[in-house]
């Protein structure tokens, strides 16, 4: 028997000796990453959703009554440059007025024609990296700057409380991966510190005939990968069941690529690898 | 011998023995000095035997060879190597050069008599074929070729016995420590362990045994000691 053999044959029969403590083990740690898993797809979906909200924010530029319509153009140029806007498209006095007449259902300004007070405006489209509120307040003090007597809007408020939600589901997010990472690391280092505790005088004598700690360690960090990483794999199946049988017509529900998956699930053995090392430390001693 | 040695005469010797203990003071658990500026060299294929009641600190000196406690003051130094400082490394590689038996040196619960036996050799990264050429030898030869499946609670105390020797012989350990060889056997046993002490003596192999009655066969290539006034004598 090699040292290879002998860690992984003790790594089956650790989990053979204790079927209840590994099951149990797996049970718990299974609704841990479920839970984590759950989070993780309801995130990325309200994430895809914002990002859907924020590509409609548009900043509007409503022009100076001064502003000679010669320079319209020199404005667009000038509007396209900025690195920030993706589209710029000029609204005139009468596009305006054609507009207010969709929005109300009638044309307010019949016997206005020749002093439209409607104001000449552009509509910027935002790139998506500068769509934060911060970037925004830059881009509009540029422009008012470049342009003086500009007037600029855009969905400000909105945008505000859009950026709180969601660094607040960044901040739960964060908190709960941190918790169900300890409640992890605990649950499967207590697990194996039991099965430990009861090897312990063996562990004592095999580093008599002198074993290092980790040829005897081995077989339960060996334990902490396979039970967690196992446990990971079960919640993600759990879940791409419910995913076939459960079909949303509302809206769009984003899971994590295959990829990602598989990493998670790796991360969560090497986690328990730890965990293993942690239960079985004391006794090594 | 190295160019060093022929020249300087000397120079090198503690390489060449497998224990030397250089003014050691030893204390146990409560504080109290049970060993005070204890000598002994052990040469290759020479072995001790150590006499002395219960209480006298024959498990002490064990521990202390197998690197399980550190000395009040002096030193050991076995295969060229001081344990003393507590050198993780050292203390683990004289293990493996060690074949125990006796009270210190259990089994492993949850092993077989089989994997017990061979730990040695899997610890030491010994290939498979050996292995299990070693262990049909040892099995036959501690008759427990009946129990080489079966957990040391299952075992006889004779045969736990057994089971240590063969452990400590599988991976021809140069040096065996032995604590009560005769404890607990029947007359049979008994026999069989002298003969198996003797066979050692005369191998080339060295012990040290520790015991609290008298060996009655003389071994060869042993020196007697005996434990006294906090001292070998």
């Amino acid at each position: 028997m090699t040292r290879i053999t002998y860690i992984i044959k003790e790594t089956f029969r650790n989990i053979g000796r204790f079927p209840g403590t590994a099951l149990a083990s797996v049970l718990s740690l299974t609704l841990l990453f479920l839970l984590f898993d759950l989070f993780w797809i309801a995130s990325m979906t309200s994430e895809k959703f914002y990002d859907s909200l924020l590509s409609e924010i548009e900043m509007e530029i409503f022009l100076p009554e001064d502003l000679p319509d010669s320079s319209i153009a020199d404005v667009s140029s000038s509007l396209i440059l900025q690195e920030e806007i993706f589209t710029a498209d000029y609204i005139s006095k009468a596009i305006a007025r054609e507009e207010l007449e969709r929005l109300v259902g009638i044309d307010l300004l019949i016997g206005y024609d020749s002093t439209n007070p409607l104001p000449r405006s552009f509509i910027a489209k935002i790139e998506p990296d500068f769509l934060t509120l911060e970037d925004m307040d830059r881009l509009k003090d540029k422009l008012q700057q470049q342009i003086p007597g500009t007037e600029i809007h855009y969905s400000r408020d909105w945008l505000q409380k859009a950026e709180s939600t969601r660094s607040l589901i960044l901040q739960v997010g964060l908190v709960l991966g941190l918790l169900i990472l300890l409640a992890t690391v605990l649950s499967s280092a207590n697990s194996i510190r039991l099965m430990a505790k009861a090897r312990a005088q063996g562990f004592h004598q095999m580093m008599l005939l002198g074993a290092g700690k980790t040829f005897v360690a081995m077989p339960f960090l060996i334990e902490g990968f396979l039970v967690t990483m196992f446990s990971t794999a079960a919640g993600w199946g759990i879940l791409m069941y419910g995913r076939q049988k459960i079909a949303f017509t509302q809206f769009e529900i984003i899971y994590p690529v295959n990829d990602q998956i598989v990493a998670f699930c790796l991360i969560a053995g090497l986690l328990g690898a730890i965990s293993g090392y942690i239960g079985v430390y004391k006794y090594l001693k | 011998m190295s160019i060093l040695m022929l020249i300087l005469p000397g120079i090198g010797m503690d390489r060449e023995l497998l224990i030397k203990l250089d003014s050691v003071s030893i204390k146990n658990d409560r504080g109290d000095k049970v060993f005070r500026d204890l000598k002994l060299l052990v040469e290759p294929g020479r072995s001790v035997v150590i006499t002395g009641s219960s209480g006298s600190g024959k498990t002490l000196l064990i521990e202390c060879l197998t690197g399980l406690r550190r000395i009040h003051s002096g030193s050991i130094v076995m295969f060229g190597k001081d344990i003393s400082s507590g050198r993780k490394g050292a203390i683990r590689s004289i293990r493996r050069k060690i074949g125990g038996v006796g009270g210190a040196f259990g089994l492993v619960p949850s092993l077989s008599v089989s994997e017990n036996i061979r730990m040695p050799m899997i610890i030491s990264g010994e290939r498979n074929k050996v292995q299990v050429d070693r262990l049909r030898k040892m099995l036959a030869e501690f008759s427990l070729i009946k129990r080489a499946g079966d957990f040391p609670s299952s075992l006889t105390r004779v045969e736990y016995s057994m089971v240590q020797y063969a452990r400590a012989s599988i991976g021809h350990q140069p040096l065996l420590i032995i604590d009560e060889p005769t404890a607990g056997l029947d007359s049979k046993s008994f026999r069989r362990v002298l003969d198996f002490l003797v066979k050692v003596a005369v191998s080339g192999r060295s012990m040290v045994v520790l015991t609290s009655e008298p060996i009655e066969t003389k071994l060869p290539n042993t020196d007697y000691y005996q434990i006294a006034n906090r001292a070998l004598q």
